[in-house]
């Protein structure tokens, strides 16, 4: 009986999923310039940022580690998209971005970025993950920042190769960076690459190496003395991460036409940078898949329409000038969320579609107990 | 539930808080709110106005660089109500005002990206922007092929006009200046030079590359080249006692004023070089950051190359620009207020010559390279990539032993032959 629920759960969200990427698919392919110009572009970079908050969830969520330079990872794969890209179409492979050479020459990239960023991270992880909390913190800050040094100094790949100038037009005529138009013909590969990074992250952690990721979150020594291989388990966790942060490093590589290392900073000027990403993770909840998928997608319209929005305008003058340091906003949101909801917008519960019907039931009694709680308070 | 009631009331204050700050500071947002009403009184008054041209503006208002988009951003209003005063521009179907949409790009290649979109969705198709060349690089493919006018007042990088037919740039490119220092040194008469430089970072390395091979062509030696691992170093003894063993009269430091004023020059004169140290256009503003207490007669024979002086700019407009800004702002003009200033007029130019704002006329109007502009920085013509071919001036630095004061000098225009 149980095992049946399960099955048709899972049917469900397959169908679900495939509904809503054809819907998504049919709907940007006939829209306006309005689509073409603000909506499909935003959609690939929810994209990016979801893959990015979710595969940092697997290390601050369910491993319990605090990784600070994500980012660096996503360098790497955007780094090397760019160029497996880049030497593809110099030898003569592909002469315009379609068909199915081209195809095959994106996938490959994408895949190479994420074997790549793997890689770098089973380098990182091994001597790293010997230590823990804040040392782990520290060592992973270095790692972000080394990267982005030896990117730049490169010289067929720093600032003077992809970062400015001729090479970074050239990602964008012949290698893998989209125009608005193409875009619109590949949004398939952004939210397929969502999907299955998603339902293999969900896998993951749902697996028997999941429990026993999470056993060494809740108790290291508890999990190690029943026989979990901790430092292996850790080195995997952190492999799997770096694998999906090198995946999204290939999707920014082809939403952004030009890459410049100043965007996979510890800090800078946008909502791309390793502080985000863990804001991100907090805000979602940690050890939630769905929250980070949330958050990244909240956030990245708070970012979005405080810019572009036309509701900024609507809002009263004095109001208005907050608006002008984005900054300001995002700090105000973070202490509403900390305030109120600390454990994040989905704690460690995830959102699942076939639970929607018992949700009247869930608020009424979340409300009862509250009501008892008071009560009781009262009382005392 | 009392303590979360007052923790909401706590920020709002500090919200609003620093909103009372914020408005003072944003001088440039309320001036363009006001800009955009008064000529719409203007007009339904007078009726004059056939209909309105926004321009787009993107900058980064925000972030470590606000202070590029800021100048930018006075410039390009002032001449937006200078024009608008004057009975706006003229195309074959009467006269329209300009307005001005502005985005702020905090810095950020990304979001300079979303900002153009959203500008080209408004359907803006003459675009100013960005301050950097970092920023500026990735919406030129988008203008390109989205088919809008984007011109720079400051992304000095040569590749970015190259191979964009809609793009195109208010100043010089980091090559020229390369030229023009060359050029200096051949004019002074120096034959042995040494070059200090990051060959890590593009403008320093794209210094270097066009000053050395300007040398080579000039006849002039370049006996020591020393490379730094940042942009950011702190120290240049090692890299000064071997330009001072090689003998080089004059040293070319392609670097930003941040390092220049605290570490560099002093440290190049301890290590005994008492030439000529010239630098390019980031040196500027190197006053502000010389350390209390240092030797200030070291920064003597310290010069730069730049783009434009208030001294050494004599034309009418340049003129009439210096006094219209210091009235209107209380400030002396910068750069990228010049710059940004130089962008509206040299588009209204081109609208004019063409009688249309569509962007397609204006990108053949400015795509003709015979014609001449006369704006603030200097009278010019477009090269065929979309680059002015403009001069340069040098300035320097100057030790005033009686008010104890470092102060900036004008020296002289400088051209290539």
């Amino acid at each position: 009986m149980k095992k049946n629920n399960v099955g048709r759960r899972y049917l469900i969200n397959f169908i679900a999923t495939v509904v809503f990427f054809i819907l998504a698919l049919v709907i940007c392919g006939n829209g306006g310039s309005r689509m073409k110009l603000s909506i499909v572009p935003s959609i690939w970079q929810c994209c990016y940022l979801i893959i990015m908050a979710a595969s940092l969830n697997l290390v601050l969520g369910f491993l319990g580690q605090l990784s600070l330079g994500h980012c660096g990872f996503m360098a790497g794969g955007a780094y090397s998209a760019a160029l497996i890209s880049l030497a593809f179409q110099r030898v003569g492979f592909y002469e315009e971005k379609s068909g199915i050479a081209f195809l095959l020459v994106l996938l490959l990239s994408i895949v190479a970025a994420g074997v790549l960023a793997a890689l770098l991270g089973v380098l990182v992880g091994i001597p790293a993950l010997r230590l823990k909390g804040d040392y782990l913190a520290i060592i992973t800050l270095g790692f972000g920042m080394i990267i982005v040094n030896v990117i730049n100094n490169i010289p067929f790949c720093g600032q003077q190769g992809l970062g400015q100038g001729s090479a970074s037009s050239a990602l964008y005529a012949t290698g893998l960076g989209f125009s608005n138009d193409e875009k619109v013909q590949y949004l398939w590969v952004a939210l397929l690459a969502v999907i299955l990074c998603l339902s293999l992250m969900f896998m993951f952690v749902r697996s028997k190496y999941g429990r026993a990721i999470r056993s060494i979150r809740d108790n290291e020594i508890a999990s190690e003395s029943s026989g979990v291989n901790v430092n292996y388990y850790k080195v995997l966790t952190f492999t799997v991460s770096a694998f999906f942060a090198g995946v999204t490093g290939a999707l920014y590589a082809c939403s952004n036409a030009a890459l410049a290392t100043t965007s996979f900073a510890f800090t800078n000027g946008s909502i791309l940078n390793s502080v985000f990403i863990v804001v991100m993770v907090v805000v979602g909840g940690m050890g939630s898949l769905t929250g980070s998928v949330i958050a990244a997608v909240v956030l990245f319209l708070l970012n979005y329409t405080i810019k572009n929005g036309a509701w900024v305008a609507a809002l009263p003058a004095f109001l208005q000038n907050v608006f002008t340091y984005p900054m300001l906003v995002y700090s105000i949101a973070l202490i509403i969320v900390i305030v109120f909801r600390p454990k994040g917008i989905m704690g460690s519960s995830e959102f699942a579609l076939c639970d929607i019907p018992k949700w009247k039931g869930r608020l009424q009694q979340y409300f009862a107990s509250r009501k008892a709680g008071k009560e009781e308070i009262r009382h005392e | 539930m009392k303590k979360r009631i007052i923790s909401m009331i706590l920020m709002l204050t500090m919200a609003v808080g620093m909103t009372a700050c914020g408005s003072s500071g944003s001088g440039s947002e309320s001036t363009e709110t006001e800009t955009t009403e008064e000529t719409d009184a203007a007009s339904e008054a007078e009726g004059d106005f056939v209909g309105t041209i926004t321009l787009g503006m993107i900058g980064p208002m925000t972030g470590s660089l606000a202070v590029y988009g800021t100048h930018v951003s006075n410039g390009v209003l002032m001449a937006v109500d200078e024009i608008n005063a004057a009975g706006g521009v003229m195309l074959s179907d009467g006269a329209y005002e300009l307005a001005v949409s502005s985005k702020d790009d905090q810095g950020d290649s990304t979001e300079c990206l979303n900002a153009m979109n959203a500008l080209i969705a408004d359907g803006i198709e003459l675009v100013i922007g960005s301050a950097t060349s970092g920023c500026t690089s990735s919406i030129t493919s988008v203008a390109n092929s989205e088919g809008v006018v984007l011109i720079t007042p400051s992304g000095t990088a040569d590749a970015l006009t190259t191979e964009m037919d809609y793009v195109f740039r208010a100043c010089f490119k980091d090559s020229f200046q390369g030229e023009l220092a060359a050029q200096y040194a051949a004019d002074e008469g120096y034959t042995k030079v040494g070059i200090v430089y990051c060959s890590a970072d593009t403008y320093s390395a794209g210094l270097r590359d066009s000053f050395s091979a300007a040398c080579e062509t000039l006849g002039i030696e370049v006996v020591a080249e020393e490379s730094v691992a940042t942009m950011t170093e702190v120290d240049y003894t090692n890299q000064f006692n071997k330009m001072v063993s090689a003998g080089a009269e004059l040293v070319f430091v392609p670097f930003y004023y941040d390092v220049t004023g605290p570490y560099l020059v002093p440290q190049a004169r301890s290590a005994g070089f008492d030439g000529v140290l010239l630098g390019a256009d980031g040196v500027d503003n190197t006053e502000t950051t010389i350390s209390e207490g240092t030797d200030l007669s070291v920064y003597n024979d310290f010069l730069f190359v730049n783009h434009y002086s208030t001294e050494l700019a004599t034309s009418d407009v340049s003129v009439s620009f210096v006094e219209n800004y210091e009235a209107t702002y209380g400030d002396t003009p910068n750069n990228f207020d010049a710059l940004g200033y130089d962008c509206v007029l040299i588009l209204a130019q081109a609208m004019e010559s063409c009688g249309a704002c569509d962007a397609e006329s204006v990108q053949a109007a400015l795509a003709d390279t015979s014609v001449t502009y006369e704006v603030a920085t200097g009278t010019f013509s477009f090269d065929e990539t979309g680059t002015p071919i403009k001069t340069g001036v040098l300035m320097g630095y100057e030790y005033n032993e009686g008010d104890e004061e470092v102060t900036k000098i004008a020296v002289k225009t400088l051209s290539v032959e």
